[in-house]
């Protein structure tokens, strides 16, 4: 008898020890893991900020508000790309957060069962192509329209009209900063669409069911209850957007017309962070050149992380307002 | 009070149908009575399924009716279909006739949030708004009408009060409707349906998800209501319907089994499977 309890309690206490020590190496490996995304993240901080030295050095704060960008005579500034990175973004979010929202609320709410499938799959579709042929499609078919039929009429409607008249001047390019921010508004709308489509499906239909209820039209019903319900999600979806067209590079490039200057009128050429760096990278020859493109880079990734920031402080402010 | 219907009932052994009401209302206790709701020969179908056979019961105008039966018998269905819930999904259809006061509801062309305005339904689970417990009141309110702030002051106090919520809640108005319990929740969702004034209120299993202490506080509050409202409740609880309701559904496997005063469907089943399923045999 006493030898049996013996025999098990030893096997218990050597699987006890094998289990230990399982556990232990799966904590080492998760750790190493979720250790080894910080050090990837400081590194690349690090290695932005020391390849971006000799510019920030030469230029100063001056570097964020300059305009000019002139390898020539080696005077760089980041204010144009800056510009035309946040324009391009804003026109791409005016555009696309409205028809995503749209769309997702017609897929959960109001699509007939039929059309679902298709809408959804067309979506994810419009997911997966590459920037590059965003890019193309965006030169060869969609500028000259925009040229042959969308801008003078802008331009024509809008002369006179104070402010607006200004953002809508000059001659039909086609390319330009608008071009780029309709573009990015194509390519952003997927992921918001089908981000705030998941987190609008995770609405209980109880919830739903109750506003309907009291008699609340569809509308309400989204303004009241599915958006309230859902707009930490929604928000993480749209900043998943904007992440997206602050950093998008191919597409735009193609179509913002690459020029360092900053024009009032949406219809003129400009340029972006990630434009700038994709076409001249390969030509900067100089040590400030190169640090200039790379200080750009730095800048870019300041922007996103701001963006970042901004958003969690949002949701933090919404949250303590409802709980107050 | 409804002591005539075990010794006129017992003798009649026909299915429940409207005569059986018409010799109630020979009584005087009963002659009051007059029909709120009136399901009449209704068949109701998910895509090819029959899920309800000819229902035809009436719902007394300030009574409370409690839906019986076991999971599936079309109980939560037949509630629905008085508000029109099910329009809200492809494939489910009502035919038949509706009638409230009189109106067919069933009837295409009536306007289906002014009909849910009038008649408000109350949930499994309590389903606050995400919004504020004041909000949560005046967002029905200012569906329909527009009202001064006091006047809305007075109406969120007023349902507050209805539903015996006011005194737990009143220093807390503008936090979030969900930080209450589940079965203040509850209340809070029973306050927002009467605050629009409907006429009606239907109760889905209004106390499954609650703990016994609320519940009881939910019942008291029905048998309050009823004063002012005529009350269809689902509940699986046969203690909960002999206790709420002034008059009882049976329904088994998509059709109306017997309907008649609580007392009577409890104390003197006419159909033997109401026995069994009251007697607690299946179900």
């Amino acid at each position: 008898m006493n030898t049996v309890a013996s025999t098990t309690a030893g096997s218990n206490s050597s699987a006890l020890s094998r289990n230990k020590l399982l556990d232990n190496l799966l904590r080492i490996l998760t750790r190493s893991a979720a250790i080894a995304v910080l050090v990837m993240l400081g590194g690349v901080i690090l290695s932005l900020i020391e390849g971006s030295l000799p510019a920030l050095k030469t230029f100063g704060l001056s570097f964020v508000h300059t305009e000019s960008w002139n390898p020539v005579t080696e005077k760089f500034g980041a204010a144009a790309p800056i510009y035309g990175t946040l324009m391009t973004s804003l026109i791409a979010m005016l555009i696309g957060i409205p028809l995503s929202i749209g769309i997702a609320i017609f897929i959960t709410e109001l699509c007939p069962p039929k059309l679902k499938r298709p809408i959804s799959t067309a979506i994810e579709l419009l997911a997966g192509i590459p920037s590059i042929i965003y890019g193309i499609w965006g030169l060869f078919v969609l500028a000259p329209l925009l040229q042959k039929y969308v801008q003078p009429v802008l331009i024509n409607t809008f002369d006179g009209v104070p402010g607006l008249q200004n953002l809508f001047a000059g001659p039909p390019y086609g390319i330009g900063i608008l071009t780029a921010g309709l573009i990015l508004s194509i390519m952003v709308l997927p992921f918001i669409t089908s981000i705030t489509r998941d987190v609008f499906e995770t609405v209980p239909p109880m919830l739903k069911e109750s506003a309907y209820g009291l008699g609340c039209t569809t509308w309400e019903v989204v303004r009241h209850v599915v958006l309230p319900f859902t707009k930490t999600g929604v928000i993480g979806g749209v900043m998943l957007g904007l992440g997206r067209a602050l950093g998008e590079t191919m597409a735009v490039t193609f179509v913002i017309g690459n020029a360092h200057r900053i024009s009032s009128s949406l219809l003129a050429p400009g340029t972006t962070i990630s434009a700038s760096i994709a076409n001249e990278f390969t030509e900067a020859d100089g040590e400030l050149y190169t640090s200039s493109l790379i200080a750009l880079g730095l800048i870019l990734f300041v922007i996103t992380f701001i963006v970042l920031a901004a958003a969690r402080l949002m949701l933090a402010r919404m949250r303590r307002a409802e709980g107050k | 009070m409804n002591d005539h219907a075990p010794g006129q009932s017992t003798t009649m052994q026909s299915r429940p149908n409207v005569e059986l009401m018409k010799t109630e209302l020979s009584d005087p206790v009963a002659e009051a009575l007059r029909e709120k709701v009136s399901v009449r020969n209704l068949n109701f179908f998910y895509g090819d399924y029959r899920a309800l056979k000819d229902i035809s019961l009436p719902l007394y105008d300030r009574k409370v009716t409690a839906f019986i039966g076991p999971s599936g018998c079309g109980k939560s269905t037949l509630l629905r279909i008085l508000n029109r819930m099910y329009d809200l999904y492809p494939g489910q259809r009502a035919e038949g006739e509706v009638l409230l006061d009189g109106e067919n509801i069933l009837d295409p062309k009536a306007d289906l949030n002014l009909l849910r305005a009038r008649i408000g339904m109350v949930f499994q689970k309590p389903t606050p708004f995400p919004m504020s417990i004041y909000d949560n009141i005046a967002f029905g309110i200012r569906l329909y009408e527009k009202v001064p702030k006091s006047e809305m002051n007075d109406r969120v106090e007023d349902a507050l009060k209805r539903t015996a919520l006011w005194d737990e809640v009143k220093d807390k108005l503008q936090s979030s409707g969900l930080g209450l319990s589940g079965g203040q929740q509850q209340r809070l969702c029973i306050a927002r349906s009467i605050a629009v004034r409907p006429s009606v209120l239907l109760l889905d299993e209004p106390t499954s998800a609650l703990d016994p202490i609320s519940t009881a506080k939910i019942e008291e509050l029905i048998y309050q209501l009823k004063v002012d409202y005529t009350i269809a409740i689902v509940t699986h609880n046969m203690q909960q319907a002999a206790r709420a309701a002034d008059f009882s559904a049976f329904m088994y496997l998509g059709e109306l089994v017997e309907f008649g005063t609580t007392d009577q469907v409890f104390t003197h089943p006419r159909e033997q499977r109401t026995e069994d399923y009251i007697t607690g045999r299946f179900g």
